[in-house]
């Protein structure tokens, strides 16, 4: 890595003015917002799609009381599954930072983290502690195949979503083998009656199920809030902000917005995004052990592929582009795909006793996902 | 005038696939023909009585052979249906051949023919009556609606081989 | 031709080698896994040729995009859900038969159309990353597919026999029986060759598309559509509307890809309403591959060759499976892993050549440059 000194990238105040100088091409000029008025530039900063999504909630949430449905319940349940989520979701920032576009190769991570937690319950951990060495031996599998995942990834720069999301098929494939070959024996894990290969679904009764939920839980009238798995999801997202405001992030950041600006300035592409893929990779990996553990299942075989498509929706919904993500972003996108995912089968079935949810479901993240592949995007790749 | 030739190619080559498929529409409407071998009782105060035996050849193949109270069944393509029928009135009797051509009406799906009224040259109103299959409400689950699509299983275990599903979403 | 006869033939077998790596890997595989499966040939001879018959001219669709430089369409399941709607309609109306086939793939056309030029148009407002863009637009139309078909029929399409809807007097049942159309485009015609039953008009229709295909290479809009795919903006210079070649390269895809589901739907002889067109396009994609096929080149060949490597390969895993580590479920994940690593390994290969090709092209003009900056 060349340390250019001609360019002062310690200093991320300026760094960052130079970064807004870039996507801003793609925003409306002011004029054009004169143009336009307030309220179609509005639409179009925001986007069109999540306008009609947000609105979708808000309906939904107006409905709840007038069809008799239970709001308490609903919020409880928007909470608990933003909870499971939003780590997964958190993990598609870095890889979004360095410019290596959605990552379709969730699985990948997942699988990491399914490693964790099985070979946690494996080697005999219960409780706390097995959620606490699930995390620890995910960690190695994250870095290394994290690792050589963004070799790979690094290998074929512009086509990074097709590839990524054929290799996580390909990982996902792979270990539907090896859960039936690995010398798994822990009885809770394995098939009961010929004793090898692993169940597709696991009870986590007795191991991690819950043990961040039920750190200071709070209980407010019929809501109720796992307050322990929020403040790790607040940990990890403030960790993750806390980089992107180092040398390191900023440079992520740039690598992202022009890989050739960056390279310019003296930062080491490969490397940074080598690192982005880590990391969204062991946040993948910690985000299932997340979900895992607010759900109380491990699920094996095909399911890593069930949370790919939710995930990237979440995050796009939630305002993010395919080379632009924030916090906020993470927050405001679980937020509003886990509020549609409750609140729509049950306030729908109510409303009109018929559950059109799963349909919707479908429609609203792909065709957000959709929306956000086919914009002119801005920074050369 | 090339851009004319154009059009003026697809508007045939689409008037083509109409009417081809209009065509198709009125061959290739299947209907599921019945045979009823009964004696039909009081029909403008006359008795027709069922034959010892009927042998039904539709299309070079015997399809039904019924006795008396009997139903037989054939599968027809197209509106003019034609069979051969090989009757025996009486136990050990001389069987007699007949050809009979019928025209099916288009929008019925099961046609019933009472063969003894349609054998004595009865009306239409006499041996026809329409097919009408007993409700049968299996309950079926539909396939999506899991809650987040957490089951969506890949289907490995279809038979058919490369119908293998991948959970939807 | 003059240069390649002076390399020595090892070299060129390495070469040979090194080009179709895939199809050769694969036959390797087909020829380890065959004695292990333990299949009669008969067996595999019938289920091979009753696989082509059925898969063939949907992996045929696929040469189009290539054509146009679009990649791997992977929307070619829209064309399939065109063909399953048709096909829906048809079975309700009672038409039987071939006419009801015949019926099925007009029908199908403007359905196929329809989803084909959306498909296009989304396309072309993301260039540079289509196949990913047409990946979604699949899951994002399979959603409108089950709208449509869970709601609307029944409800506002009407649909005559209960038979085929649910309970609840809407949308239509997981399964829709296809008895009356089974097969009766291959047993027309169809030879028997000691035991072995040859679906002569399925091989005939699938022979008049590649006729189709090689002629249509040769019309004005194949030629255009080539240098499309060759370059973007040198055809744009040379006065080609990119834009619309790419969009009719797609709704011809999709279009075919209908008629191509009607012939696999009257060979299997049911429809599975909301699964049978889910992995269509990934199974067809990966059979291309397999014969030899890169993203960027496929030939009728390519086509042939895959479908008869993938297919003997599908067919024998799970026994194989089963003869190695007594579980057939794990040779049924290998076969879906293989068709997986096909398609990344493809995808891989072809980014990488795209790089290589992109950083030479660099060097070539850097090198340029300073030649001429010498030259002065």
């Amino acid at each position: 890595m060349s340390e250019k000194k001609d360019y002062n990238y310690n200093s991320p105040s300026k760094f960052n003015d130079e970064m807004k100088t870039i996507p801003a091409a793609r925003r409306p000029t002011e004029l054009e917002k004169a143009r336009l008025g307030t309220m179609t530039a509005m639409v179009s900063s925001f986007g069109l799609p999540r306008i009609i999504i947000s609105g979708f909630l808000l309906v939904l949430f107006i409905l709840t009381p007038v069809v008799g449905v239970d709001l308490p319940t609903q919020i409880t349940n928007i909470i608990n599954r933003f909870s499971w989520n939003a780590v997964l979701v958190l993990a598609m920032v870095p890889m979004i930072h360095a410019g290596c576009g959605l990552n379709f190769g969730l699985p990948l991570a997942i699988i990491c983290g399914l490693l964790g937690g099985t070979l946690s319950i494996q080697l005999g951990f219960t409780g706390a502690m097995s959620f606490l060495m699930a995390v620890l031996i995910a960690t190695p599998f994250a870095v290394i195949l994290g690792g050589g995942y963004g070799l790979l990834l690094n290998r074929i720069k512009g086509g990074e979503m097709m590839i990524a999301t054929y290799v996580g098929f390909s990982v996902m494939s792979f270990f539907c083998m090896m859960w039936l070959l690995l010398p798994y024996s822990s009885p809770t894990m394995v098939y009961g009656l010929s004793g090898n290969g692993l169940r597709p679904t696991i009870s986590l009764d007795g191991f991690y199920n819950q043990v961040l939920a039920e750190v200071l839980h709070i209980k407010i009238g019929n809501i109720e809030i796992p307050t322990g798995s929020l403040l790790v999801f607040a940990l990890l997202a403030f960790l993750m902000w806390a980089f992107l405001h180092t040398k390191t992030g900023t440079a992520m950041t740039a690598v992202g917005s022009n890989a050739a600006f960056a390279r310019a300035a003296g930062i080491n592409v490969d490397r940074t995004r080598m690192l982005s893929v880590i990391m969204s990779t062991w946040l993948g990996a910690m985000g299932i052990l997340m979900y895992q553990q607010g759900f109380g299942f491990i699920q094996l075989y095909n399911a890593p592929n069930n949370l790919t498509m939710p995930t990237v929706a979440a995050i796009l919904i939630g305002g993010a582009s395919v080379n632009k993500a924030s916090i906020p972003n993470v927050i405001i996108g679980t937020i509003l795909f886990q509020g549609i995912v409750t609140m729509t089968p049950t306030v729908m079935n109510s409303a009109i006793h018929m559950d059109m949810s799963e349909v919707i479901r479908i429609i609203a993240s792909q065709g957000m996902i959709l929306y956000a592949l086919t914009r002119k995007t801005e920074g050369a790749k | 005038m090339k851009t004319k030739r154009r059009v003026a190619f697809s508007l045939l080559l689409a008037l083509i696939l109409v009417a081809v498929a209009a065509a198709m529409m009125v061959i290739g409407r299947g209907h599921t023909v019945y045979f009823d071998n009964k004696t039909l009782e009081d029909y403008q105060g006359q008795t027709y009585k069922a034959a010892n035996k009927i042998v039904v050849t539709v299309k070079g193949e015997e399809v039904a052979k019924l006795g008396p109270r009997e139903r037989g069944m054939s599968i027809w393509i197209g509106q003019d249906f034609k069979m051969v029928l090989e009757i025996t009135q009486e136990k050990g009797g001389e069987s007699e051949i007949r050809e009979i051509d019928l025209k099916l009406p288009y929008n019925v799906d099961g046609i019933v023919v009472n063969l003894p009224a349609l054998l004595a040259g009865l009306p239409e109103e006499a041996w026809f009556s329409e097919f009408v299959p007993a409700e049968t409400e299996a309950p079926e689950e539909e396939v999506t609606g899991d809650e987040f699509g957490l089951d969506g299983g890949m289907g490995l275990e279809d038979e058919l081989g490369l119908e293998d599903g991948l959970g939807d979403i | 031709m003059k240069e390649k006869k002076n390399i020595p033939a090892g070299k060129r077998i390495l070469e040979l080698v090194r080009n179709n790596a895939v199809p050769i890997m694969f036959i390797i595989i087909c020829a380890v896994f065959i004695p292990m499966a333990g299949f009669s040939p008969s067996y595999l001879l019938n289920e091979i040729i009753t696989r082509m018959g059925r898969n063939l001219f949907l992996v045929l669709c696929l040469l189009f995009p290539i054509m146009a430089g679009m990649g791997l369409n992977f929307a070619m399941t829209l064309g399939a859900m065109g063909a399953e709607i048709a096909v829906i309609l048809v079975a309700d109306w009672q038409i039987w038969g071939i006419p009801g086939v015949v019926l099925s793939m007009i029908l199908s056309i403007p359905f196929s159309a329809f989803l084909g030029f959306i498909c296009g148009t989304l396309q072309n407002m993301a260039k540079g990353r289509e196949m990913i863009t047409s990946y979604i637009i699949n899951f994002f139309i399979n959603g409108w597919y089950q709208l449509i078909v869970l709601y609307v029929m029944g409800a506002v399409i009407p649909i005559i026999h209960a038979s085929i809807m649910l309970p609840r007097g809407y949308g239509i049942r997981n399964t829709v029986s296809l008895l009356n159309m089974r097969q009766c485009l291959d047993d027309l015609l169809a030879i028997r060759v000691s035991g072995v039953k040859i679906p002569v008009l399925t091989f005939l229709l699938v022979g008049v598309f590649c006729l189709f295909i090689i002629w249509f290479r040769r019309t004005k809009l194949g030629q255009d559509m080539r240098a499309v795919g060759q370059d973007l903006e040198v055809a744009k210079a040379a006065g080609i509307n990119v834009d619309r070649t790419r969009i009719i390269s797609v709704v011809m895809s999709t279009v075919c890809a209908g008629f191509g589901m009607v012939i696999y739907l009257q060979n299997i002889g049911n429809l599975p309403t909301y699964t049978g067109h889910a992995q269509i396009g990934m199974f067809c994609i990966a059979a291309l591959l397999v014969g030899g096929a890169s993203v960027e080149k496929a030939s009728i060949g390519n086509a042939f060759l895959g479908v008869i490597l993938f297919h003997l390969m599908f067919i024998v895993a799970p026994g194989a499976g089963a003869f190695i580590t007594g579980d057939s479920m794990v040779g049924e994940y290998f076969r879906v892993f293989l068709s997986y690593g096909v398609i990344t390994l493809a995808l891989i290969m072809y980014e990488a050549k795209k790089r290589m090709v992109k950083s030479k092209a660099g060097q070539m003009l850097a090198n340029a440059q300073k030649e001429e900056e010498a030259a002065r």
